[in-house]
């Protein structure tokens, strides 16, 4: 090619015009090549740039953001600074959705599967086959085990509400949602102690604990950045984690604690509390119930004690406990979100809890907060009723005090598998990655091998998705019409968010809403499903007939409202009707109404107990192929301390295999004395099984695969740091 | 764009509010079509430096004032404006490199599609919409706080009264950068000595005029 034929342009100018288009699918924003995704009629539709508002959908924080829409192309997603509850930020993630929408590895229409389960064959369908089909295969297994026979998963999402809503109206009760692999232990124990689940008040704290929390990593809004606001103002961080998070590296103090022995630690910063009167005596008279209980209790739990259990030294636990009280009320055992960790995480939680109540902090700046209601509807029906359905949900009986609107996944799947107390024999999945992030992968692979039909809806082709027989394309969050959510900000208060599409949706995606209506339709359920998502959104806000126009103007309703002293004069939703320091409902239970300390397993010798994570650049399993976010964490590794690296003869970036009970993984080692040399840490969302996620797939490994399947006696959340494992030079 | 007066863009950054979450990098890769494998800004740290709290240091091209990259660039085509900003014109631009290793602080890379030099200038396009730099705007705990020095009831102008701020500077040469971090930014000693690709000396001029 030469220059000359093209008269006026020069050679720089026409090599960057050629480079542009011969490279551009490298290009790190949206560049050219995306007109190739983008339908033609859409791209002539906008001549000019427009922002619009939606709200993040990388993770569960739903930030919201500004997309700056050029000739029908998403250009960049921006932070919208009025919202609040994410102090106007947009993380690594929500920069990286753009990728999400333009990814090349996205179901582009309807898939049947042809070979074998996770052999990857699949067949393109018309979504009139896919729906027909569908509606044909639940009908078939709801006559035959009835309607319970099918298993509804759906995870956090705007939209799974419609998923329950069409699992009621088809007649199961057995829906699960993802959280039963995260952090029901925390729920079921700040519930059993305060009667509800509060709110940290991070911003106005002067001390903070956190133990097993990473909030500078597994971001939480507002916590994450109110944390470091806090800090700013000189409140005092002190992290409990047996790695050394970005969490730890920001704190003030940082104690390498030994896995599972955070109970002997609150329980010992309670000891001394209590023995030397260090409580907020006025609020544990007025407020709590148990405190003469609790005071014989925690005698036996001295830091002395503590100090052989957790290994922080009984100077330092005296000391933060006197620290503590010194700057209470406004000072928190910061309550953590996932706590999917040991087989007595409630009671784990508990002791945080109790802790919390001794500190006087409830209600109060600083300290635990109540959530407030945010005004939405939630338009009702009157669900159909299927006289030949069982009487439970299959998970029910399997452990103390499960959250029946939550269910449990181990559980659940267990029961599949067992087919008791009936058979299950249908599973509907929707933004859910259970291949991912339920441990013990095998039996997840067992239990779908147990069905007679599975169908995924999804935006990519998850592990979970490469598992099913039926795959649906869902459109991402920027091309979405979905209902009005309310959100808890903690100080940020509450606020109403909702998504219009930013652009049409791509392919021949549908909405999961789209699809559950015509499924009811085929399934002579339409009656349930009459209504447009706009007419949905007008029922739920029946009382609240300005917000829509904020919405509109703003991208997001604040609701400040009243923080502290909401709970002046009201009871506690609790037996006692106080918070409960002593349980009143766990002994009838057969639960300890105090958390009792008992020691976690033993590491064997030559073995590490296993744990896992995130860091601030992944969401489990449904971010870690995307382009941009790949870059930054193209695999995991095994965190292991060069000290028993170099017994077994591992070096840095060694190729190691890691096998527990129930698997093995292969993935590269990072020698790192950021970790305890009796433990080994990777994170979430790697090993993939789907070729359908081609930047991921063959990098790292999978927790899911080597994780064993314990959980959580009380509440069946899972327990996954209960796991040994070998290491091993490959 | 003609200025009545002239604007001096800075940005002051304050090291203890960076929790590394790399959202400024990303967002600036998106927004700056940044090709794989390269990046405008960065997050340097200090390791677990003896017990004490990490030092996560964000940064980027520091728009200096006497930049050895338009010393180094034979064709000028990259420069300086007078509202601060250090910018290339990619028409003018040979891909020679020379202002890749001038640069103390490694900010620039050759842009492997376009063929040109490539580096931050605080989002010059974004400027224009009246929007702050996406690095800036984008950042969890606001760490960079942008604005223009000759504009007093800026925040930046705010802090260069208040606070006391500092300088990554080469001990060798003081390029005067346009950015600032608040006192007590460790890594401070990283900036290169300026030369031209091979490791040869920039030429005596750049260094007389000092």
């Amino acid at each position: 090619m030469s220059t000359k034929t093209r008269g006026a342009i020069t050679r720089r100018s026409f090599l960057k015009l050629s480079g542009t288009a011969t490279a551009a699918a490298v290009l790190g924003g949206p560049g050219p090549v995306l007109h190739a995704l983008v339908p033609a009629e859409d791209i002539s539709k906008q001549g000019k740039a427009q922002k619009l508002f939606s709200a993040c959908d990388m993770c569960f924080n739903k930030c919201g953001l500004i997309a700056r829409v050029e000739d029908g192309v998403v250009k960049k997603l921006d932070p919208n600074p009025k919202f609040l509850k994410s102090r106007g930020m947009l993380c690594a993630r929500g920069n990286a959705g753009v990728k999400q929408l333009y990814d090349p590895d996205r179901l582009k229409y309807p898939l049947l599967r042809k070979g074998a389960r996770g052999e990857g064959k699949w067949q393109r369908l018309t979504w009139d086959e896919a729906l027909d089909h569908a509606a044909e295969q639940l009908q078939k297994i709801g006559d035959k085990y009835t309607r319970c026979g099918v298993l509804f998963m759906a995870g956090s999402d705007l939209q799974s509400k419609f998923v329950h809503r069409f699992a009621e109206v088809f007649g199961s009760y057995n829906v699960i949602s993802h959280e039963s692999n995260c952090l029901l232990s925390r729920n079921r124990a700040f519930l059993d102690t305060f009667g509800e689940v509060p709110l940290p008040d991070v911003l106005n704290c002067k001390y903070v604990i956190m133990a097993g929390a990473n909030r500078f990593e597994a971001l939480v809004t507002p916590d994450s950045m109110d944390m470091m606001t806090a800090m700013k103002n000189g409140a005092k961080l002190v992290v409990l984690d047996p790695r050394f998070t970005k969490t730890a590296a920001l704190a003030y103090e940082w104690h390498p604690i030994k896995p599972g022995t955070d109970m002997a630690f609150f329980l010992a910063v309670a000891h001394v509390l209590v023995s030397e009167k260090l409580y907020d005596e006025k609020f544990v008279q007025e407020k709590t119930f148990g405190i003469e209980q609790l005071s014989q209790h925690v005698k036996q739990y001295s830091p002395e004690w503590a100090e052989k259990e957790c290994e922080i030294p009984a100077k330092d636990i005296r000391r933060i406990a006197r620290e503590l009280a010194a700057a209470a009320p406004a000072a928190m055992i910061y309550p953590g979100r996932r706590t999917s960790d040991y087989e007595n995480s409630t009671q784990i939680r508990r002791s945080f809890a109790i802790v919390n109540a001794l500190l006087g902090n409830w209600d109060r700046p600083g300290g635990l907060i109540t959530a407030s209601k945010v005004g939405l509807r939630k338009p009702s029906y009157d669900p159909p009723f299927y006289e030949e359905n069982p009487f439970e949900r299959i998970d029910t009986g399997r452990s103390l005090m499960m959250f029946e609107e939550e269910g449990s996944f181990k559980h659940a799947r267990d029961a599949v598998i067992e087919g008791k107390p009936y058979p299950v024999k249908g599973c509907f999945t929707y933004k859910i990655n259970p291949m991912q992030t339920g441990a013990n992968r095998q039996k997840t692979i067992e239990m779908i091998h147990k069905l007679d039909f599975m169908l995924t809806v999804d935006i990519a082709m998850s592990d979970t998705a490469w598992m099913a027989d039926l795959v649906l394309p869902a459109p991402s969050y920027l091309e979405r019409l979905d209902p009005i959510a309310g959100l808890q900000g903690a100080s940020a208060g509450t606020c109403l968010v909702t998504r219009d599409p930013v652009v049409p949706a791509l392919f021949e995606s549908k909405p999961v809403f789209w699809i559950v209506t015509e499924l009811a339709k085929r399934l002579e359920l339409g009656e349930y499903f009459n209504f447009t998502m706009e007419e949905y959104r007008k029922e739920q806000l029946k009382d609240l007939p300005d917000a829509m126009d904020v919405l509109k103007k703003d991208g997001v309703l604040n609701r400040p409202g009243k923080l502290y002293g909401v709970y002046e004069g009201k009871a506690f939703k609790t037996l006692s009707k106080k918070i409960e320091l002593y349980n009143k409902r766990y002994p009838a239970l057969g639960i300890d109404p105090m958390p009792v300390y008992s020691p976690p397993a033993k590491v064997p010798r030559g073995r590490f107990r296993i744990v896992v994570g995130r860091n601030a650049y992944i969401t489990q399993g449904s971010s870690t192929n995307n382009a941009l976010l790949h870059e930054l964490v193209p695999e995991n590794t095994l965190w292991v301390h060069p000290k028993p690296a170099g017994k077994l003869g591992i070096g840095h970036n060694d190729m190691v295999k890691v096998k527990s009970s129930v698997g093995a993984e292969k993935l590269k080692a990072r020698l790192t004395k950021e970790i305890r040399e009796d433990t080994v840490y990777m994170d979430t969302g790697f090993g993939v099984l789907s070729k359908g996620l081609s930047n991921v797939h063959g990098m790292g490994a999978c927790i899911a695969a080597i994780l064993e399947d314990h959980n959580d006696e009380i509440s069946g959340n899972m327990a996954m740091h209960e796991t040994m494992v070998t290491v091993q030079k490959v | 764009m003609k200025e009545s007066k002239p604007r001096k863009y800075a940005i002051v950054i304050d090291t203890f509010k960076c929790f590394d979450c790399k959202a400024c990098m990303v967002a600036c890769k998106v927004e700056n079509e940044v090709p794989v494998g390269f990046w405008r800004n960065w997050v340097k740290h200090n390791g677990r430096a003896g017990g004490r709290r990490t030092q996560f240091q964000p940064g980027q091209c520091m728009q200096c004032d006497e930049p050895s990259c338009v010393e180094a660039c034979p064709v000028g085509a990259t420069y300086k404006q007078n509202d601060g900003l250090v910018v290339i014109d990619p028409l003018k631009c040979i891909a020679c490199g020379n202002c890749v290793t001038a640069c103390p602080y490694g900010a620039r890379y050759r842009n492997p599609i376009r063929h040109v030099a490539d580096k931050c200038d605080f989002c010059e396009h974004r400027l224009r919409r009246g929007e702050e730099p996406a690095c800036v705007e984008t950042c969890p705990t606001k760490a960079r706080v942008f604005g223009d020095l000759n504009d007093p009831a800026s925040e930046v102008s705010k802090l260069m009264n208040k606070e006391k701020l500092v300088q990554v500077i080469n001990p060798l040469i003081n390029t005067n950068p346009s950015i600032y971090y608040l006192e007590g930014t460790s890594l401070l000693e990283w900036p290169v000595e300026p030369t031209l690709p091979g490791n040869v000396h920039m030429p005596p001029s750049f260094w007389k005029r000092r």
